[in-house]
């Protein structure tokens, strides 16, 4: 196996190269400053993205669009039943795991009983949730109580606690695919559903858990987020829509399902801040950022697919 | 008691006047119905800007000013939904349609065909080009550059400033850009070093300002678009660096933030954004256009600054988690009118 062949190696090849590029900017200083908010932002890029590689492993038109609707909701509905008080971060982290799962339940539903395209059904869905996080708060910034806001900005062995929270659920994700039973059906479902079918995958079961976990996954992104950055805004999420998916093709999962890779996500999401800092500390004007990563983006996945059509 | 009668009788009197203002040398408008059409509900100016204009719109309904003064928002943002939106609203027939804008030029021609059905258009905040609508604007230029000359004031001997901007490619963004960068032109002690986008947003913001501060020198203070401040603070705090002076926007967080670090440290700022309540500016000068008043095309609206001498009344008055706000009334439609004729 060589190593050029793993999908992975590009995103995090990526990201290597752009922390020396901007490091190389201020001649070695604040690498330790920019390796802590690469691992801190990258935590929660990396969390949704996990959730969407599993929707998109599921095969073809399968996405959630619903990732940045679910996490203001749950964000919005944590922060409002915290209101501040010490003692209450698990009752907290309780109701944005239940939203994300109400969240989950309602999109599976609307794909199965009303047999809409997941496209289509989580889009609409979002709409909804939003409305529901408008309604419950207006918009109001609560504050994260003391407690959980020093946790969500805290460090332990010099790694932010966040990224703890997003490595030890990349682990977690990572065992369940590579080596439990549901792993390998969520792998025969998204390459082929009809033979999986017939090998008596229950993949419905499959579709059913994946969507419930994206949800929980945004659910407790958006309860991470808000304790970190001092309250849920309505629109905290938006960004996390071309995020999610974004990390999952840069990380060199296959678009087209059936394939998945979880180092990959760690690695673009690492990428995703980092060239943006590197854009921003090289003074590029806004249309030449957005111009570039693009270009850096489209140049990853090209070269990570190229590679995996060898497999 | 005979003067305090006569001042009862004089403020009755000006009470009456300016309750049936609209009956003195203008036409009636209690049976007129005035339009809200926004483009966006998704953040909480935009949140405070739809409830002043509710608890306005339905006091005036009840006072019998006005028939109706309703409120749609658009649920995407887009200039097409919003021309579709403001094409039914002319069909529902009212009498004048306020707008805060998706984009300045591409509902032309909905509020053209608007104006041409004999409906009065008001536009603010985002506001639209065409000829035939009123445009309450703000000087977003004057704003930029009212940061850099209270930095002046502040740090007379200048140093390295950082820019967040708001959202690329808006125009608010180029315009406060540019009246920030026209300051620094101006006092050539201040050089700005790095300029990141936070799209107006804490988390994006904080994002933004953690990735390009380790390839930063000492910076001595940070030039905002509103909603953005706190996430700056959150950033240099977490990069273990010194707080610089961060200009705020009226958002209660950085508020509430501004007075903890002077309760501890002396922390001193100056926060300005726009008020909210801008949307009830509108709404009565569409009812001034309405009953006949001679309304210049181009107005302005002043924007709202707290200092530290107000700021804790300002806060107290803000509630948690929102934007300091203020509701205009008909005598400040017509103080802004005069300013303009």
């Amino acid at each position: 196996m060589n190593l050029l062949s793993k999908p992975w190696i590009w995103s995090w090849s990526a990201a290597a190269l752009t922390f020396v590029l901007t490091i190389g900017l201020t001649s070695g200083r604040g690498a330790g400053e920019l390796a802590y908010a690469a691992l801190s932002f990258g935590a929660f890029a990396a969390i949704v993205g996990l959730g969407q590689m599993l929707v998109i492993t599921l095969g073809p038109g399968n996405v959630d669009l619903s990732i940045p609707a679910t996490m203001t909701l749950a964000a919005t509905l944590a922060l409002k039943a915290m209101a501040s008080m010490p003692g209450t971060a698990l009752l907290g982290l309780m109701i944005a795991l239940a939203v994300g799962l109400g969240a989950g339940l309602a999109n599976y539903a609307l794909i199965f009983l009303l047999r809409l395209p997941p496209i289509i059904a989580t889009l609409a869905a979002s709409l909804i949730y939003q409305s529901l996080a408008i309604w419950s708060n207006r918009g109001l910034r609560i504050k994260p109580p003391q407690e959980l806001a020093e946790f969500a900005t805290g460090r332990f062995l010099s790694i932010p606690n966040v990224a703890w929270v997003g490595l030890a659920l990349a682990v977690v994700v990572w065992i369940v695919l590579e080596r439990s039973v549901w792993g390998r059906w969520l792998l025969a479902t998204g390459q082929n559903m009809r033979a999986a079918r017939l090998a008596g995958v229950p993949i419905e079961f499959v579709r059913a858990t994946t969507y419930l976990s994206v949800s929980v996954f945004a659910g407790l992104a958006g309860y991470l987020l808000a304790s970190f950055s001092g309250g849920a805004a309505l629109n905290m999420g938006a960004e996390y829509l071309l995020m999610s998916i974004a990390v999952v093709v840069i990380g060199g999962s296959s678009i087209a399902g059936g394939n998945s890779n979880v180092p990959g996500v760690w690695g673009a999401s690492l990428f995703m801040f980092l060239v943006i800092s590197m854009l921003n500390s090289y003074g590029a004007a806004a249309g030449a950022k957005n111009v570039l990563t693009g270009t850096i983006v489209i140049a990853i996945v090209i070269a990570a697919s190229t590679r995996k059509g060898r497999i | 008691m005979k003067i305090s009668k006569m001042l009862l009788g004089a403020a009755s009197i000006a009470l009456i006047a300016g309750a049936g203002h609209a009956g003195s040398h203008l036409t009636d408008t209690s049976d007129k119905r005035i339009a809200l059409s926004n483009n966006y509900a998704g953040n909480s100016w935009r949140q405070a800007m739809l409830q002043s204009w509710e608890e306005m719109g339905s006091a005036a309904v009840a006072d019998g000013v006005v028939a109706a003064a309703d409120a749609y928002t658009t649920s995407e943002s887009q200039a097409t939904e919003q021309a579709a939106q403001i094409q039914n609203l002319i069909l529902q027939g009212y009498d004048a349609i306020v707008i805060n804008a998706a984009s300045p030029t591409a509902l032309n021609g909905a509020v053209k065909e608007a104006c041409d059905a004999g409906v009065t258009v008001v536009s603010f905040d985002g506001i639209v080009t065409e000829p035939c609508a009123w445009r309450i604007a703000v000087d977003f230029k004057a704003m930029g550059k009212a940061e850099v000359d209270y930095l002046s004031s502040r740090l007379p001997e200048g140093g390295k400033l950082l820019e967040i901007r708001g959202l690329a490619g808006v125009f608010v963004d180029d315009e406060i850009s540019e009246g920030i960068h026209a300051g620094v032109e101006e006092h050539k002690q201040f050089e700005i070093v790095g300029s990141v986008h936070g799209d107006w947003a804490q988390d994006v913001s904080q994002k933004a300002v953690a990735g390009i501060l380790p390839s930063l020198p000492e910076i001595i203070g940070v030039v905002t678009q509103g909603g953005d401040g706190y996430g700056a603070a959150q950033a240099f705090k977490a990069a273990g660096r010194p707080t610089p002076l961060i200009v705020l926007g009226n958002r209660q967080d950085e508020m509430q933030w501004w007075a903890d670090q002077h309760a501890e440290n002396g922390y001193e700022t100056l926060s300005l954004s726009i008020a909210p309540g801008v949307s009830t500016l509108a709404f009565w000068v569409a009812q001034q256009v309405l009953a006949g008043e001679e309304v210049p095309k181009d107005l302005t609206v002043p924007f709202l600054k707290v200092t530290q001498d107000t700021l804790q009344e300002t806060l107290a008055n803000t509630p948690e988690g929102s934007v300091a706000n203020v509701t205009y009334a008909l005598e400040d439609a017509q103080a802004v009118i005069a300013e303009a004729n």
